[in-house]
């Protein structure tokens, strides 16, 4: 056969090759043009409208007012240790459950997970309030609780920290338990089995084999609900009674006190700062694919 | 300029008489758009002002509700064009004015003459009045509760938990009110850093009473109606209504701050003119009379009073009605322009502390 | 090294799933040291009986022995037994010399023992010097190698492998019978070993137990259950073979108008099959008085490299629609031509070769 035949063929096929990758990444094209279009380019806008100050000339006076006031850095510790303990919770409470989950058959998790996923079907305003009618002062738990004499005085569940904390776990278990309980299910049971068969006793088996398999879907999860507690607003303004000022809360605030994004952006753009250096600090210690392999 | 309007309104007569039967919305000159605060207090200006002011004129007022004089703002920076005419607290137009975002109204054509004294600006025509005022829960105090800011701030003499708004607006008045400034000095007190300070720490020696900072109207007439607090700061017209669904409110007219709502009109707005004329109609007493059916903020409009175009024991009910009105004092927009920014970062530190 | 390994003692096992048997009143002795293998299709109860040894399962009722300790009610961790899954179940946040270290952990041994041990461990299964390595660089073989000496590095009584080969290729999993049937040797564990391959059971078992159904069928030496089948289920399970319905009546077998000779004595009337291997029977020049013959033409004939294998039908007048496989090993030049396809031909089967059994619960 002749050579030259050969040839003209190779470069064809080297031109379907190269169409295949080309077609293969545009399928990502969609991806990337909607990140560009609507983070990168946001993002950076916000960035610069930040050192614009109130007379539309270049200054850092939004950076300056954070430094000087006391105020914004409360509100960034606030911000965070809502976040924090948000987190927390949500964990304390649904690794149980997606454990549970992900031990019982398919078709009673799918029952479960209805549970845990009705109220994302409810929206977020009116549960946050749902939280209030029942915890006020002279709300249901009170009430009753005062009724039965399990209570002398009705206790502040709201209006504080803890009622934006009870608030936002209840809105934010769903994000912990979906990631996590979607690992958890990929988890090879006969890993766990070995185990046993190995020597271990239950909980040992579940410290030292199940937990750390779970760690992807519980850092996913961990991630997840911390960075959407992070831009809170709702939730804490109801339930927290003005006592709980979250970042979102001061950016909404500072529009409307100064009249120009620049004060409200330069809030954006420390909160995502901090959020970033703590994303990078925490990915340092635990490197997030670790155990993202499966035999 | 006056000509062309002339050919407009001569323009739209034509229509009107010629074409009756067409919906006069499918002209943009014939339809305004205006925005307010949504909920009871819209609902009153709705069917006592709006509506029939727009009929009176043959035109079509299309509402909606908005978020402040920031949307204002941002509407004017952005160049986009959702509504004519806003209804705002006068700080908020004082403020829109400053900025430069407003138009200067036109006063040869809104007839204000009859207008209570400060009752309008140049970038609000006086609407209604309304106050600020220290309510208590009657279950709690029965009739003798803090008549007076001094009671509000002495929690020994009222124990029981209180509710101040989120923003500074009318809560340092109240403070200096209670620490014994007379009310024709407040504002020389507040006109320096100092003064602002000794009124935030009057506010701070009772913030561990306070329960709640609340947000709006809305949420502090819930509040005392839930019994969450046993007294908080709040607007007349919301206990008022809150007292007529049942709940245990009630407010002394001595802690009155009296503040005024108006009309304003959005920077380079098409429908200027005819906006001009919708708010010129909407002064009129007869509306302002028909609004306060609803809630209770009264008429900056004194011929409402002098016309008897309310009944008497309603007219009793209104923050302006002279006999309420001697008791208080009235809030300053100018001590906002200068000072809000300054007042507001201060306070929002006061309340993280 | 007697005390190396321990019996395992099955009585009257029974699991049920609702109304499903999945294990029916099973009896078994694994001798010690013993390599017995549970064979079966999938579904047998196979799995569930081993699952019951390891104490996964909780059989309703019956009783298993370790040595003569009653183990039924003890806990898996405290059973002390070795196991490889089918899917080899590493952990795969652990390294090789982790996953193996894993049960000395658990027991305390200190760390250079440990360390002595895992290096033991991965030399016996010829893995030396990959401890360091992650779970997911391995090969299937090499995965395999790691379970397995993860579940020998306590150096347990008792080991229990669910077909541990399952997921491997051809080839590899050839030489891994071989390999595991020398290393239990070396160990002498007692080995229970799943699977549904009769090939690898006949190939590494001292016994096999033949389940199916949740009952067993037939315990026995590989040779023993090759050659004398106890039922029909066995007898189709275990190598290639056609099954023949004969009729017994009198003590004569009877296949349509022609008699049958067999190896056994028949006591019993009824329904009977005639288990013919295709390797044992041949094509009969003549007929002779030591073998039955069957007429028949040949209808498909296939070469498979070491062997040839022919379909024959039979002559339908006299033993209705059926037919027989012939296998000649190729080669072998003494028989000459192979018979053409639609030739006439007459197959001969031994009759120390022909062996019956009941039909009563087989399945054809």
């Amino acid at each position: 056969m002749g050579g030259t035949k050969l040839n003209s063929n190779q470069a064809e096929l080297a031109q379907l090759a190269r169409r295949e990758h080309f077609t293969f990444f545009g399928l990502t094209l969609p991806y990337l043009v909607l990140v560009g279009a609507m983070i990168i380019a946001p993002i950076g806008w916000l960035f610069f409208l930040s050192f614009i100050g109130r007379d539309g000339s270049f200054s850092i006076e939004n950076y300056e007012r954070m430094i000087n006031s006391k105020a914004y850095i409360r509100i960034f510790l606030t911000t965070f240790k809502i976040s924090i303990l948000t987190t927390f919770f949500c964990a304390l409470l649904g690794y149980p459950l997606a454990y549970f989950m992900s031990q019982i058959s398919r078709k009673w998790a799918n029952i479960c997970m209805i549970g845990v996923l009705i109220p994302f079907w409810t929206s977020l305003l009116v549960r946050t309030y749902a939280w209030l009618v029942l915890l006020q002062k002279k709300g249901l738990v009170n009430t009753i609780a005062v009724d039965l004499g399990l209570l002398s005085e009705p206790i502040k569940f709201v209006h504080n920290t803890s009622g934006t904390l009870i608030g936002m776990v209840h809105i934010m278990l769903p994000f912990l338990i979906l990631p996590l309980y979607a690992n958890m299910r990929a988890i090879d049971p006969h890993c766990v089995k070995a185990a046993s068969s190995l020597g271990a006793t239950s909980i040992r088996a579940f410290w030292t084999v199940f937990f750390p398999l779970s760690m992807p879907g519980l850092l996913a999860g961990l991630l997840i609900v911390f960075v959407l507690c992070l831009g809170f607003y709702v939730t804490p303004a109801v339930l927290g009674g003005g006592k709980v000022i979250m970042a979102a809360m001061k950016i909404s605030s500072n529009i409307e006190l100064y009249f120009s994004w620049g004060a409200a952006s330069a809030l954006g753009v420390v909160l995502l700062a901090v959020t970033m250096l703590i994303l990078f600090i925490a990915s340092k210690l635990v490197s997030l694919d670790q155990f993202g392999q499966r035999s | 300029m006056k000509s062309f309007c002339m050919v407009k309104k001569v323009a739209v007569a034509a229509f009107l008489l010629g074409f009756a039967s067409f919906s006069t919305a499918s002209f943009a000159d014939e339809t305004l758009r205006i925005v307010s605060w949504g909920g009871a207090y819209q609902k009153g200006q709705s069917v006592g002002i709006f509506q029939p002011a727009a009929e009176a004129m043959g035109i079509t007022v299309k509402e909606d509700t908005y978020g402040g004089i920031s949307d204002v703002k941002l509407m004017v920076k952005s160049g986009a064009d959702k509504f004519d005419i806003f209804s705002s607290g006068a700080g908020g137009c004082a403020s829109g004015g400053a900025e430069g975002i407003l138009e200067k109204l036109d006063y040869s054509v809104i007839d204000v003459s009859n207008h209570l004294p400060g009752m309008y600006s140049d970038y609000c025509a006086g609407a209604d009045i309304f106050s600020v005022v220290a309510a208590w829960n009657t279950e709690t105090y029965g009739d003798n509760g803090p008549r007076s800011w001094a009671d509000f701030f002495d929690v020994e003499k009222f124990p029981g938990t209180r509710a101040m708004r989120a923003k500074v607006d009318s809560q340092l008045e109240a403070a200096l009110l209670a620490d014994g400034v007379a009310k024709e000095d407040i504002y020389k007190v507040l006109d320096s850093e100092e003064g602002i300070d000794r009124a935030l720490d009057k506010i701070r020696s009772i913030k561990p009473h306070i329960a709640v900072w609340w947000t709006s109207g809305a949420q502090h007439a819930q509040l005392m109606k839930d019994g969450e607090v046993d007294m908080t700061t709040g607007w007349n017209g919301r206990f008022d209504v809150a007292k007529l669904d049942g709940a245990k409110v009630a407010y002394d007219w001595k802690t009155g701050i009296m503040d005024w709502e108006g009309y304003g009109i959005p920077k380079g707005v098409k429908n200027k003119d005819l906006a001009m004329k919708y708010i010129a109609e909407m002064m009129k007493p007869e509306y302002m009379a028909e609004f306060a059916k609803y809630i209770t903020y009264g008429p900056t409009n004194k011929l409402v009073y002098e016309l008897n175009l309310m009944e008497e024991a309603r007219a009793r009910q209104m923050p302006s009605h002279p006999d309420n009105a001697k008791h208080q004092m009235t809030l300053r927009t100018d001590w906002y322009a200068k000072w809000r920014t300054i007042a507001a970062e201060k306070y929002t530190e006061m309340m993280t502390e | 090294m007697t005390d190396s390994s321990l019996n395992i003692s099955i009585k009257d096992v029974t699991k049920t799933y609702g109304d499903f048997y999945a294990l029916k009143d099973v009896s078994l002795e694994v001798l010690s040291g013993e390599f017995l293998t549970l064979l079966g299709p999938s579904g047998s109860g196979k799995t569930t009986l081993l699952m019951v040894l390891a104490g996964f399962t909780s059989p309703d009722y019956g009783s298993v022995r370790f040595g003569g300790e009653e183990v039924v009610l003890k806990p898996p961790h405290l059973r002390g037994i070795g196991m490889v899954f089918q899917n080899y179940a590493l952990f795969p946040h652990m390294n090789v010399a982790e996953n193996v270290g894993y049960p000395q952990k658990l027991r305390g041994v200190s760390k250079e023992e440990t360390r002595k041990s895992v290096e033991n461990a991965l030399a016996t299964v010829k893995l030396h010097g990959l401890g360091h390595r992650r779970v997911d660089e391995l090969s299937g073989g090499q995965k395999q190698r790691v379970a397995l000496a993860r579940a020998i590095v306590f150096q347990p009584k008792i080991l229990l492998m669910d077909e541990p080969l399952s997921a491997l290729d051809k080839k590899l999993r050839e030489e891994m019978q071989i390999e595991l049937r020398q290393l239990h040797d070396s160990l002498n564990m007692t080995t229970v070993y799943v699977t549904h391959d009769q090939k690898e059971a006949l190939t590494m078992s001292d016994r096999i137990a033949v389940i199916n159904d949740g009952r067993l069928m037939q315990l026995g030496t590989p040779n023993e259950i090759y050659r004398r089948p106890e039922n029909a289920f066995t007898a189709d399970f275990i190598g290639e073979s056609s099954l023949l319905p004969a009729k017994v009546k009198n003590g004569i077998a009877t296949i349509g108008s022609k008699k049958l000779k067999g190896a056994q004595k028949l006591k019993e009337d009824g329904d009977f099959m005639l288990v013919v291997r295709p390797e044992k029977l041949f094509i009969a020049n003549k007929k002779a008085r030591d073998a039955n013959h069957f007429e028949g033409l040949v209808e498909d004939s296939i070469f498979q490299g070491e062997s040839q294998l022919m379909v024959i039908k039979l002559d339908p007048e006299n033993y209705g629609e059926r037919s027989l496989r012939l296998r000649i090993p190729n080669g072998s030049t003494s028989l000459g031509k192979l018979p053409d396809i639609n030739e006439k031909i007459i197959l001969g089967l031994k009759i120390t070769d022909s062996y019956f059994v009941e039909a009563a619960n087989g399945r054809d």
